[in-house]
């Protein structure tokens, strides 16, 4: 018996390591919860990329390969890449998939990169950042933005940048680290007005908000960045909310999506040059699933509009704006391709042209994104067997 | 010496069930291998806030109603699952019969077991004997899975 079990010890040994882990586990099922969540977050897809136009007319693409972020540009609308720059001289692990996406702003020569650092801790995370001051030649060594240090959720950041200064946010749990009862976590932001050299002190912009969903950001007309993000209203409504930063949060869903879990499944919004703000979002709501429109004018918030194919999974939508016309994407899955639906309007939200399809691939796909740029509107879109896209899809 | 102490452990400890795989089709096999009886579907990940809560009350479900069949699918990868064994028997659901999602588009496989869930989790469905379900986004309250267990199952 002891014989027959030394052996199996043995093939025990040579199969290694996860033996070892796995008896981690047996005493500790919390410790055990944060290696799966580490290696989950070594091993991930990296779908998730971020693009965005220079002055010039050059795109540039950041993605996450290993523990670095690269940096590469294209001359010719995304066909072809330059050898990319690796930003992070220091190995680090960076959330890269689904609603969490490393964020590229560029604003004349600056261009500004921000991400999520994964911590060893369970959906814990920092808020890094780097610039370059000289055209993407080089970048500064990262610096983590959130003040509050501990190994907690600061995670899902976004950032928008102009000639004024950049603007982070994101999702922080440190007012509820030692309180069980809060509810969620809160929304932060960090601002810098010397071109990404420091941040000023952190600021909350609102308690309670929904854990792992995106968050959008859009300049206001007078350069406020306006925040759109989902919140837990009363014990666990997580509905739509959206502030200018500094300002008190309006409610802009009234979904009524009562629920404990985590739906990984933010809005967008887009602002118009008369400070009208285009929204889309996803509910779960059993009266009106799916993603959902809403032009807000002043007070005036128009009836929300309901699109997608809700049997083929509609959803990650992104939404812009140039002068009356309004433009939507977001994907479906119809069981054998992911694609890329788009639809419409010309008279700023109103009336709507049909879906129609814009790309489709037949393996794993990332969210759809819109960016300007070439005196255009482009989406971009990366996938798994087709390669990295980005098609000029308006004005 | 050490690694010997340690199989013993686990030769000792409960018994935990081998993870399967989680293809298109595998929820006709489920529902096969279940002709007549009822059971809940319980999706999760090992990356979701709320779901350590969901395995808390399905636990404490499967040790005052042993009689309860549970059917654990994790949304994961296939190379996790020796981890998510190992978290489901951390939450007393050793010897439950759990899955995990096996194909590199998890929307695939949404598809099939729903196509109207959007992938919040964690998602559970309380399928009857007649195999109609009823499918429910977020944490089940331990009464709420109580009662069904008093309902469904004697």
């Amino acid at each position: 018996m002891v014989r027959q079990l030394t052996s199996l010890a043995i093939a025990c040994l040579i199969s290694g390591a996860a033996v070892a882990h796995d008896h981690a586990a047996h005493q500790a099922p919390k410790r055990d919860y944060a290696k799966v969540w580490l290696e989950n977050q070594e091993k991930a897809p990296r779908l998730a990329v971020a693009a965005s136009f220079d002055p010039a007319g050059r795109l540039w693409r950041v993605q996450t390969v290993g523990k670095h972020l690269k940096l590469s540009s294209s001359d010719d609308g995304g066909a072809h890449f330059s050898a990319p720059l690796t930003v992070n001289r220091e190995p680090e692990l960076i959330s890269s998939d689904g609603e969490a996406r490393p964020q590229i702003a560029i604003v004349g020569q600056r261009i500004y990169l921000s991400w999520t650092q994964a911590l060893p801790q369970p959906f814990a995370g920092h808020i890094r950042f780097a610039v370059s001051q000289d055209g993407g030649h080089s970048f500064s060594d990262p610096i983590t933005v959130n003040d509050d240090t501990r190994p907690i959720t600061h995670r899902f950041n976004a950032m928008l940048a102009d000639q004024q200064g950049v603007t982070l946010s994101w999702i922080d749990k440190r007012d509820g680290a030692d309180r069980a009862e809060y509810r969620g976590a809160a929304i932060y932001t960090a601002r810098s007005t010397d071109g990404g050299r420091s941040f000023e002190a952190n600021r909350k912009l609102e308690d309670h908000s929904c854990e792992c969903c995106r968050i959008g950001m859009a300049s206001d007309r007078d350069g406020t960045p306006v925040i759109l993000w989902r919140q837990i209203f009363g014990r666990n409504i997580r509905d739509f909310a959206l502030a200018r930063l500094g300002e008190p949060l309006r409610r802009v869903s009234e979904d009524d999506w009562k629920i404990d879990a985590c739906p990984h499944h933010g809005g967008a919004i887009a602002i118009d040059v008369e400070g009208t703000r285009h929204i889309v979002w996803f509910t779960g709501a059993e009266k009106s699933p799916g993603p959902h429109y809403r032009r807000i004018d002043g007070q005036q918030m128009s009836s929300p509009m309901p699109f997608g194919n809700l049997d083929a999974q509609a959803g990650h939508p992104a939404v812009a704006v140039s002068g009356n016309e309004v433009t939507l994407v977001w994907r479906e899955f119809d069981g054998s391709a992911n694609r890329i639906m788009s639809m419409r309007s010309t008279n700023r939200g109103t009336d709507w042209s049909a879906p129609s399809i814009l790309a489709s691939t037949r393996g794993a796909a990332d969210y759809p994104q819109l960016i300007r740029g070439q005196g255009g509107l482009w989406l971009i879109w990366n996938t798994a067997e087709d390669g990295f896209k980005a098609m000029r899809v308006g004005t | 010496m050490k690694y010997f102490l340690l199989l013993l452990a686990m030769l000792s400890g409960a018994a935990h069930a081998e993870t399967r795989f989680f293809t298109p089709g595998s929820l006709q096999t489920i529902l096969a291998d279940r002709a007549g009886k009822p059971f809940i579907l319980s999706l999760w990940s090992n990356a979701c806030a709320h779901c350590p809560a969901e395995l808390k009350n399905l636990g404490e479900l499967a040790r005052k109603h042993p009689g309860v069949d549970i059917v654990l699918v994790a949304t994961d990868t296939p190379d996790e699952a020796q981890q998510l064994e190992k978290l489901a028997q951390s939450y007393g659901l050793g010897k439950t019969e759990q899955w995990v999602f096996a194909d590199p588009q998890p929307e695939k496989l949404r598809f099939e077991i729903d196509r109207r869930w959007y992938g919040e989790l964690p998602r559970t469905y309380f399928f009857n004997a007649k195999h109609r379900r009823e499918g429910h986004s977020g944490v089940i309250p331990l009464e709420r899975l109580e009662s069904w267990a008093g309902e469904h199952v004697k």
